[in-house]
């Protein structure tokens, strides 16, 4: 058996544990959400195997673009292939809203975070399956013990938590409707690609790893900004602790 | 004759906590996933090198602070109170500048500090009441916060009732 699938595993359970544990700390231990994490699950290998190669090919033997031509195709068919990934991943996340049962949650902005965060996260862990499974395909990788692959340990688990906010993004959208919907879909495959940037630039070859490897950060803090900023406009009342708060002493001029 | 009215320093101990236990978890994550690409692909590797030389300042301060667990105390003198973690952390609040002294559940952000199930240290961004100058052994639940002028200080003293008294006290004595 390849080894990457013990780190996926190890990978999983850290993704599922830490970011699990973020919701069920920050809805004031709620458990309600937990249940979407299988929802997404599936929705990587759909997106990525059927969908995203599909229009790919779907699109180069339109244009007439042989298959296979890696940096040498047309610039515009370079850029299609990477506007392709938030196009067709960011619709594929919401999916599971189309069960009843799911949209059956979302009631207000609060709920929309929070259901958009884990479907993201659910999908977030179906794409680090199928990214080992991807890896073990190839025989370089598929020879090298599980704990080579800390790298893909760090970025799936910052993966999971990145699809969280660009679904949770999209789903605050669809809850609040009308021209919301457009806007939260343009800021989720926007932010999209942001996150993408130096991965695509890298592959490229506009920038060196060492850059590649620094640059990554900056769309993670810029996303974590995003997703504190959302969860506090969308706190509710009784999520607010100070209820309970006990005055022992106040300094009279204080008022 | 004034020498004679300065009452002794009291020591006070937070509550109990398995706080060390998380940050030796910590520094063994960290000493795991430095570790991990050295050994696959030998320490000839510059890139498993330099994650190696990053990573084990940060385990050892982990292993430090586990270590100097026990030395969180809160120090009760005349005219200030002092919290106190090892060598690392002593904050001085004078009683003169203290406007409020309340117990509360803090409220969380995703922003990384040291701030574990059992322990909060330094300065840590709370989503209710902005930045807190931790010395605790809880990071969100059931916190005395000391507000001053200028600052906020969290500290979970084990019997609370009993410092707050005193504390009460020598402010108003």
């Amino acid at each position: 058996m390849p080894q990457i699938y013990i780190m996926a595993v190890i990978t999983l359970v850290f993704s599922v544990a830490l970011w699990g544990g973020l919701t069920f700390l920050f809805t004031g231990h709620q458990k309600k959400y937990f249940w979407l994490l299988l929802l997404g699950l599936p929705l990587s290998a759909v997106a990525n195997l059927l969908l995203k190669s599909l229009a790919i090919i779907a699109v180069g033997r339109a244009a007439h673009v042989q298959p296979g031509l890696g940096l040498a195709a047309p610039i515009w068919f370079l850029a299609f292939k990477v506007l392709v990934t938030p196009l067709v991943e960011e619709p594929v996340k919401v999916l599971p809203l189309l069960l009843r049962q799911a949209r059956k949650m979302v009631t207000n902005q609060a709920s929309a975070l929070w259901a958009g965060f884990v479907l993201g996260v659910s999908f977030g862990l179906g794409e680090a399956c199928f990214i080992a499974y991807a890896v073990a395909q190839n025989d370089p990788y598929s020879s090298l013990p599980w704990y080579a692959f800390t790298g893909f340990l760090n970025e799936r688990i910052m993966a999971c938590f990145a699809h969280g906010i660009l679904t949770a993004v999209l789903v605050i959208g669809l809850q609040r409707g009308g021209r919301y919907i457009l806007y939260g879909s343009l800021t989720a495959i926007g932010l999209h690609l942001f996150l993408n940037a130096p991965t695509v630039m890298y592959q490229f070859q506009w920038i060196s790893y060492e850059l590649y490897n620094t640059s990554i950060v900056i769309p993670f803090i810029v996303l974590a900004m995003i997703f504190e900023r959302m969860r506090r406009a969308t706190r509710e009342l009784k999520d607010d602790p100070s209820g309970k708060e006990i005055v022992y002493w106040q300094r009279q001029d204080t008022g | 004759m004034n020498a004679a009215r300065v009452k002794p320093t009291r020591i006070f101990q937070p509550r109990p906590s398995y706080g060390w236990a998380w940050l030796i978890l910590m520094a063994l994550i960290i000493i795991a996933v430095s570790i991990a690409p050295a050994a696959a692909m030998g320490v000839s590797s510059r890139n498993a090198i330099l994650t190696l030389i990053i990573c084990t300042p940060i385990a050892l301060a982990f292993l430090i602070l586990a270590f100097w667990f026990p030395t969180m105390r809160y120090e009760l003198e005349q005219d200030q109170l002092t919290l106190r973690y090892g060598l690392v952390l002593r904050y001085q609040i004078p009683l003169r500048e203290i406007r409020t002294v309340r117990r509360r559940t803090l409220s969380l952000t995703i922003w990384s500090t040291v701030r574990f199930p059992g322990i909060a240290l330094f300065t840590v961004p709370y989503a209710d009441v902005g930045n807190v100058k931790m010395c605790a052994t809880a990071a969100l639940n059931d916190i005395l916060l000391i507000e001053t002028d200028k600052e906020k200080y969290g500290l979970t003293p084990a019997d609370e009732e009993l410092f707050v008294a005193a504390l009460r006290a020598q402010m108003e004595g």
